[in-house]
C-alpha cells in the first residue's frame, strides 16, 4: 500500500497525537465525546463541500460561510417553536411567524435558499479567474455577515440567536457526512467532475474541445453551496447559541485549513485533514489551560492555541504544499486494491 | 524540523497523559467560566480573579463540609462555540456541582442550557438581563442586580438630582445587554417626565462614530444629558469621540462602563460621565466590605481591582459555598433549594438576598462620577420604580 509519507517517525508521532486525543476524550466524559463526534461529522460535511468546489474547479472561493450562515439561520428559524419565535423574533412576518419544521425539512428548506442565492451570486463569479474569485468570494461573505447583522426582524441583528433547539444527534449528522462523502466521491469520478478537473488543469484545452467551463462551475458551485448549508443547519442545532460572527473569517480559516491541510482535491484528504486540524485544537486547547509535568509545573497561556495552530499550518504548507494526502486518492484506491485482493479471486480490478 | 516536531508531540502526549487522571474525590469541585480573551475580557478577567481569590479564602479557612474546593477553569474566548463545548466538559468530565461565570447575557445563553439540562445550577455573576431567568428556568440564577434596575436608578438620578429634562440616547443593536439597558432607560426615564429628543444606533466595534455625533448635533435643541448604553470594549472610543467632537453634556451609561478601558481610552474626555454599576472599588470611599476585599486582592495580584467585577466574581463564589454550606450537601438540586433561600448574605458588591420565586437578587445600585478620570460615589441606593422586564 503506498503510504502518503516516508518516515516511520511520522507515523509515531501521529499515533501518539491521536492516543493523547483519545485520552482526552475518554477522560471528557461522554457529552465531552458526543460533541467531538458531532463536530468531526459536521466538519467533515463543510470540508468535502469545500473540497468539493476548491477543489476540483480550481478556483479558490472564500465565501462559503456565507452559504453556511444561510442555512444555519434559515434552518434555526423555521425549528424554532411557536412560543420562542414570538419572545425571540417579534417582528417576523406572519407567514414565517406561524411556521414550525421538523429538522430535515428546515433544513433541506435552508439549503435551497443557499442554492438559489448561489446561482444568483455564481453567475456573474463563474466567468472570474484566480485571485478574482477569491476576492469577490470573500466579498459575498462580507454582504453576507452585513445583511444577517442588520436584518434585525428575521435574524436578531448582530445579536445572539439562541434558544435553538439541539436537533442534531451523532446519528443524523454522520449519515450526512457520509453522503457528502459518498456525493463527492462518485462526482470526482464522474465524467462531470473529470471533465472539471481537466479545465482546472487546462482551461484553455478543456475549452476547445467544448467543455462549457463557465456552466460546470456553476453546477460545482451550486452543489457546494447545497452542502455547506447543509453542514450549517447541522452546526446551528449543535451549538445552538449563535451570532452572524459565528460566520465570519474565523470560521473560514477553520475550514480551509481542514481541507487544504488534508489536501485539495482529495476527498480522504479532506477526512484526513479535519481530524488532524480537531485532534491538534483539541490537544493545545486542553494544555493552554497549563499543565504539570513531574515537577515542572507550566502556568495557562490562554491564546496560545490558536497561535500555535496557526504556526502548524504554515509549517505544513511549507514542508508538505499539497495537503497531507496529496491531490490523489491513491490511498483510497489501493486500499480498495488491497481489500479486494483480500477477498479473493474476485477482487475488483481498480 | 522533523527532529523538532517529534518531542514535542511526545511531549504534548506526556503532559496530557500525565494530568488526565488527576481529580480525587476528595474536593468539592466549582465549574468557573469566563472570557480570558477576547472582546470581554476586561470585565470577565478581573471577575476571575476575584473567583480564584475567594476560593483561596474559603479553603484557607477550612473549605466547606469538611472538604476544600477546587475551581475548575476554563477560557470562553467570547466565542459561543468555545463555551458550548467547555460547559459540556465541565458537566460531563469534571462532573462540577455548580457552574459560575460570565458577565455578559449572550455568552451565559451559550452556557446555561447544557448546565441546566445537566440538573447543575449556573449563577452568573455579572450578566444583568432580568430576561435570563426566562430562558433558562429554575437552574439560572444571577448574583447581580438586573439592567431594568440599574437603568432606573440612572433615569432617576439623571431627572431628579441632575434636572435634565431631555435626553438623546445612543444603543448598541449588537449586544442584547445593551438593547435591554437602553430601552428601560428610556422607559423609567419617560415614565419621569422626561423627553428623548433623538434615539440612535450603532454596531458593537464600530471605530467611527461621526454620524451618530453629526446627527446630534443637528438638532435644534441640545439634549441636558446623554445616555449612552455601551458594552467595555466600544465604551472609551464613544467618549473620547463624543468629547473630540463639542459633546460637553453629561454622559450617562451601565455597568458596560465599569472597566479601566474607559479612562484609559477616553482620556481627557473622560470627565462628567455617570455610571451605574454594583459597588464602588476605592480603597478610601468604599465600603467595609469593599475595602477589605480591595486590601486582599491587592496582596493577591499586586495591582488594585479593575472594577466591580471583581467583587461579583468574588461574591459568586462565596454565595454558592454557603448555598452548599447551607444544604449540607453537594447534591445539585439541594444547593438550588439552598441557593434560592439565600437570605441577606453580606458581599463586597452589596448584600444578597432571593425573594421565592425570583432568581435575581434585589441589590442597591452605586452611581458613579468620573470627573477628570477619578471615580468617586455619586450615590449608592435601589430605585424608587423599576420597569417590568
Amino acid at each position: 500500500m503506498k503510504f502518503p509519507a516516508k518516515g516511520k517517525l511520522v507515523y509515531a508521532a501521529a499515533g501518539a497525537a491521536l492516543l493523547a486525543f483519545a485520552a482526552l476524550v475518554v477522560a471528557g466524559g461522554s457529552g465531552y465525546a458526543e460533541r467531538i463526534f458531532i463536530g468531526l461529522a459536521i466538519s467533515i460535511v463543510l470540508a468535502e463541500a469545500l473540497n468539493l468546489f476548491n477543489g476540483f474547479t480550481g478556483l479558490f472561493s472564500l465565501g462559503h460561510v456565507g452559504f453556511m450562515a444561510i442555512g444555519a439561520y434559515a434552518s434555526a428559524i423555521l425549528t424554532l417553536p411557536l412560543q420562542a419565535k414570538a419572545s425571540n423574533l417579534p417582528d417576523l412576518p406572519a407567514w414565517l411567524a406561524q411556521v414550525q419544521l421538523p429538522f430535515l425539512p428546515a433544513a433541506l428548506v435552508g439549503a435551497l435558499v443557499a442554492t438559489l442565492v448561489a446561482a444568483l451570486v455564481g453567475v456573474p463569479l463563474m466567468r472570474l479567474t484566480g485571485p478574482y474569485v477569491s476576492v469577490a468570494t470573500m466579498g459575498f461573505l462580507v454582504i453576507t455577515q452585513v445583511v444577517l447583522a442588520n436584518w434585525d426582524s428575521m435574524t436578531r441583528g448582530a445579536r445572539t440567536f439562541a434558544g435553538v433547539q439541539s436537533l442534531t444527534t451523532p446519528v443524523n449528522a454522520w449519515i450526512w457526512a457520509a453522503v457528502a462523502v459518498y456525493l463527492v466521491l462518485r462526482i470526482k469520478n464522474s465524467s462531470f467532475g473529470r471533465s472539471m478537473r481537466a479545465s482546472r488543469d487546462n482551461e484553455i484545452a478543456a475549452e476547445s474541445i467544448g467543455t462549457n467551463v463557465v456552466g460546470q462551475r456553476l453546477i460545482a458551485f451550486c452543489m457546494s453551496a447545497f452542502l455547506t448549508a447543509i453542514g450549517g443547519a447541522l452546526w446551528a442545532h449543535f451549538i445552538c447559541a449563535f451570532s452572524p460572527k459565528s460566520f465570519y473569517f474565523s470560521q473560514t480559516f477553520s475550514v480551509i485549513t481542514m481541507v487544504v491541510v488534508g489536501g485539495l482535491g482529495s476527498i480522504l484528504g479532506s477526512v484526513v485533514g479535519v481530524l488532524f486540524v480537531t485532534v491538534l485544537s483539541e490537544i493545545l486547547r486542553y494544555l493552554e489551560g497549563g499543565f504539570s509535568l513531574g515537577p515542572l509545573a507550566v502556568p495557562p497561556v490562554y491564546g496560545a492555541s490558536q497561535v500555535i495552530m496557526a504556526i502548524v499550518l504554515v509549517l505544513v504548507i511549507v514542508y508538505r504544499p499539497t495537503g497531507i494526502m496529496g491531490e490523489s486518492d491513491s490511498g483510497l484506491a489501493s486500499l480498495g486494491k488491497a481489500l479486494g485482493r483480500r477477498m479473493g479471486a474476485g477482487g475488483a480490478n481498480k | 524540523m522533523r527532529k523538532i516536531m517529534i518531542p514535542l508531540i511526545a511531549l504534548a502526549v506526556a503532559a496530557v497523559l500525565s494530568s488526565c487522571g488527576k481529580g480525587g474525590g476528595s474536593t468539592i469541585k466549582i465549574g468557573v467560566l469566563y472570557n480570558l480573551t477576547g472582546a470581554q475580557a476586561s470585565l470577565d478577567g478581573p471577575s476571575a480573579n476575584g473567583a480564584k481569590l475567594a476560593a483561596k479564602e474559603i479553603n484557607a479557612a477550612g473549605g466547606v463540609l469538611g472538604k476544600k474546593i477546587q475551581l475548575v477553569s476554563y477560557d470562553g474566548k467570547s466565542d459561543a462555540e468555545t463555551i458550548g463545548k467547555a460547559a459540556a466538559k465541565l458537566v460531563d468530565s469534571d462532573k462540577v456541582v455548580a457552574m459560575l461565570g460570565f458577565s455578559d447575557t449572550d455568552m451565559v445563553m451559550a452556557a446555561a442550557p447544557i448546565a441546566a439540562k445537566a440538573g447543575i445550577m449556573f449563577v452568573t455573576s455579572g450578566a444583568t438581563s432580568p430576561k435570563l431567568p426566562g430562558q433558562v428556568p429554575d437552574y439560572l440564577f444571577l448574583a447581580c442586580f438586573g439592567d431594568n434596575v440599574q437603568a432606573a436608578a440612572a433615569a432617576e438620578y439623571a431627572y431628579g438630582e441632575l434636572k435634565g429634562k431631555t435626553a438623546y440616547i445612543l444603543i448598541d443593536k449588537g449586544m442584547e445587554y445593551t438593547m435591554l439597558l437602553g430601552k428601560y432607560f428610556k422607559e423609567r426615564y419617560t415614565e419621569l417626565g422626561g423627553k428623548v429628543v433623538l434615539e440612535d444606533f450603532y454596531q458593537t466595534g464600530d471605530k467611527d462614530y461621526s454620524a451618530q455625533i453629526t446627527k446630534l448635533k443637528a438638532q435644534k435643541k441640545a439634549p441636558d444629558l446623554l445616555f449612552i448604553s455601551s458594552g467595555p470594549d466600544d465604551v472609551g472610543t464613544i467618549v473620547k469621540q463624543f468629547r473630540d467632537g463639542g459633546v460637553k453634556q453629561p454622559i450617562f451609561g451601565g455597568d458596560g462602563y465599569d472597566t479601566p478601558l474607559l479612562v484609559q481610552v477616553a482620556g481627557a474626555g473622560a470627565n462628567d460621565i455617570y455610571f451605574t454599576t454594583h459597588s464602588l472599588m476605592d480603597a478610601a470611599a468604599g465600603s467595609d466590605a469593599a475595602k477589605k476585599f480591595i486590601a486582599a486582592y491587592q496582596a493577591e495580584y499586586k495591582a488594585a481591582p479593575e472594577n466591580a467585577f471583581a467583587g461579583l466574581g468574588y461574591d459568586t463564589v462565596k454565595l454558592i459555598v454557603d448555598s452548599i454550606a447551607r444544604a449540607k450537601s453537594t447534591d445539585p438540586k439541594a444547593i438550588r433549594e439552598a441557593l434560592q433561600t439565600t437570605s441577606a448574605l453580606p458581599g463586597v458588591t452589596g448584600s444578597i438576598t432571593f425573594q421565592p420565586g425570583n432568581p435575581i437578587p434585589q441589590k442597591g445600585v452605586a452611581l458613579i462620577k468620573v470627573e477628570d478620570g477619578k471615580l468617586s460615589l455619586a450615590s449608592e441606593k435601589a430605585p424608587e420604580k423599576v420597569p417590568a422586564p
